[in-house]
């Protein structure tokens, strides 16, 4: 007869204490509150300037563009306030002389990251999630599907906790929040752009020549770029395909097997969890050097 | 027992614990002396866990602190000289954070911040927020925080800098009724007579080495190669004075002011209480006659003033 250990399910300290301090004021409620109220106003004026003036009626193409409108605003929170957000978590312990406390308690190295992680982006995800009645409006035209609503906030959340994992990381190396603010965000640009300038060059200057103009598939590159992955996974949402939308990039806007959105959430979490590693790594004054 | 083997640590260039060597044995309240920069800080911090050593060792109870790190940390209560609090928590919800890390649950846990509150006597600051405590009470605070998880070892650095007299007074009972508890305290301060107080044992250190180790009056032997009785009378100080100088075995005499004389002598109890009953058949209005508590200033002074002629 095989024994059963007791396994206790046990939140995370950290996680739970910064919780219970950002819900206890106002702010957090009046920042819901105020984003939302902001975010279905615009719905309702554009839907209202959209609509048929004599039948009341919106087309489907414009409760498109308002779904993308909608979810491309979503997806600038995400980007301009996640490594904001995280950028300070470590280095401001740091700074408030609470680290070493921290530190030399039994809690796990890497369940203090995690936990300063979730806890730095607990507003900002719930301020997405906040959002989703909002959404729902588009349910009421029959444009988009629950499917498709859960795909987009399932790829807001990989984002976010892969720009939030990037923030973690540089607070954990810098002691400074400024330095690792800076930094954070010098790597979303290049994720944005540098990614995009980087192949081009090499496209044209390298492998367009070599293949004779021929290529016609996506550079790897691209698949590591949020912005492109995210109109990849509006293309495939509405099913259509935006082909060769430079050379190098090729968007087929198909609905079955596996689309760059797909890749790209997949190397952000790999990439996440390297990064809350190696943040663990750093923060133990103890770890075994790897070359000594 | 907590047994340092060896330690070293570099700041690049710079050496900040050399080759330092110590052992605390179980229930003692072991006191950490040095200047600023000594090397006292460092070595807590790599006892906790919180500092990789060079080279050398440290361990607890046996086992290397690099080996089973979060199984010694369960042991040890670290209070930091410099140390923050978090805005927006009550005390009592400061003291269940670091209780719930520790695995302290349900009614276990209100039971336990309870009595620390009680023990560092803030109880009635319960539901104030931590950071419009005084300076003291947050030191009172951060101690308790430290015991939240019952720890056989305390290390404790300068846990009573920026403390009114009053509550450093306050402190130093509590810490002895830690030690009675069976508590290993280790604990570092530049308030040297307090230290000497409750110290049953200390070391002193510079330039990240042990100077000078033992119980206060080892030290003060070692150091003074005599021992000192101070003797304080209403009035006859001149013949006080002249009496004790030509008693054999007192080394010097000195008139401190106020009718107070000190005299150095080799001797013992058997001594003492002759040169007593030799002041008394002169008449000598004898107010007080006791040896005064081993002044730790001084000899930190001697010890330090040496190191820096060699």
């Amino acid at each position: 007869m095989l024994s059963m250990k007791k396994v206790k399910f046990r939140l995370n300290p950290v996680l739970m204490k910064e919780l219970k301090v950002k819900m206890r004021s106002w702010k957090a409620a009046i920042l819901i509150g105020i984003y939302n109220l902001v975010l279905t106003l615009l719905t309702i004026f554009i839907t209202k300037i959209s609509m048929d003036e004599y039948s009341f009626t919106v087309s489907t193409d414009v409760i498109i563009g308002i779904y993308t409108f909608m979810a491309v605003m979503q997806f600038g929170l995400v980007t301009l306030i996640s490594p904001a957000l995280t950028a300070g978590a470590i280095s401001g312990e740091r700074e408030k002389q609470t680290l070493d406390i921290l530190l030399s308690t039994t809690m796990k190295h890497r369940s203090i990251i995690v936990g300063k992680l979730l806890a730095s982006l607990s507003h900002m995800l719930l301020l997405v999630v906040s959002s989703l009645p909002t959404f729902s409006i588009i349910f009421l035209y029959g444009a988009i599907g629950v499917k498709e609503l859960l795909q987009l906030f399932l790829f807001y959340i990989v984002t976010a906790l892969t720009f939030g994992s990037i923030g973690i990381f540089f607070s954990t190396f810098f002691k400074k929040s400024t330095a690792a603010n800076v930094l954070s965000y010098a790597v979303i640009v290049f994720l944005f752009l540098g990614t995009i300038l980087i192949s081009l060059f090499y496209l044209e200057l390298v492998l367009l020549p070599r293949t004779n103009y021929s290529y016609n598939g996506t550079f790897w590159l691209f698949y590591l770029n949020p912005a492109i992955a995210l109109v990849s996974l509006l293309a495939t949402q509405f099913a259509e395909g935006l082909g060769g939308v430079f050379p190098g990039l090729f968007l087929s806007g198909k609905q079955s097997g596996i689309q760059l959105w797909h890749i790209n959430m997949l190397v952000n979490m790999i990439i996440s969890c390297l990064l809350i590693y190696f943040s663990a790594r750093k923060l133990n004054p103890a770890k075994k050097k790897w070359f000594s | 027992m907590l047994r340092i083997e060896n330690l070293c640590k570099n700041y690049g260039k710079f050496r900040a614990v050399n080759n330092l060597n110590l052992q605390i044995p179980k229930g003692e309240i072991f006191g950490f002396v040095g200047p600023n920069g000594a090397g006292k800080t460092t070595t807590m911090k790599i006892i906790c866990g919180l500092l990789s050593a060079t080279s050398g060792k440290v361990f607890i109870d046996g086992v290397n602190v690099v080996d089973k790190p979060r199984a010694l940390k369960s042991k040890i209560g670290y209070m930091p000289d410099f140390f923050g609090v978090y805005d927006d928590l009550k005390v009592t919800e400061y003291l269940e954070f670091y209780a719930s890390i520790y695995n302290i649950t349900g009614e276990n846990r209100k039971k336990v911040c309870n009595d620390l509150l009680e023990l560092v006597d803030l109880t009635d600051k319960r539901d104030f927020y931590v950071d419009s405590l005084s300076r003291g009470m947050k030191q009172r605070l951060c101690l308790a925080r430290s015991l939240v998880h019952n720890p056989d070892y305390l290390v404790l650095d300068e846990p009573a800098s920026g403390m009114d007299p009053r509550a450093r007074i306050e402190m130093k009972e509590i810490l002895r009724t830690l030690k009675d508890m069976g508590k290993t305290i280790m604990i570092s301060s530049h308030i040297l007579p307090e230290l000497s107080e409750i110290c049953t044992s200390l070391v002193i250190i510079e330039k990240g080495q042990a100077v000078m180790s033992g119980t206060v009056e080892e030290i003060m032997s070692k150091v003074y190669h005599s021992k000192t009785i101070r003797i304080k009378v209403l009035d006859k100080i001149d013949e006080t004075i002249r009496l004790l100088q030509e008693y054999p075995d007192v080394i010097s005499v000195e008139n401190k002011g106020s009718n107070i004389v000190e005299a150095s002598f080799k001797g013992d109890d058997v001594f003492l209480s002759e040169l007593l009953v030799i002041l008394i058949q002169n008449k000598i209005p004898v107010v007080s006659f006791n040896q005064p508590d081993g002044n730790l200033e001084d000899i930190f002074m001697k010890v330090t003033a040496t190191l820096e002629e060699k």
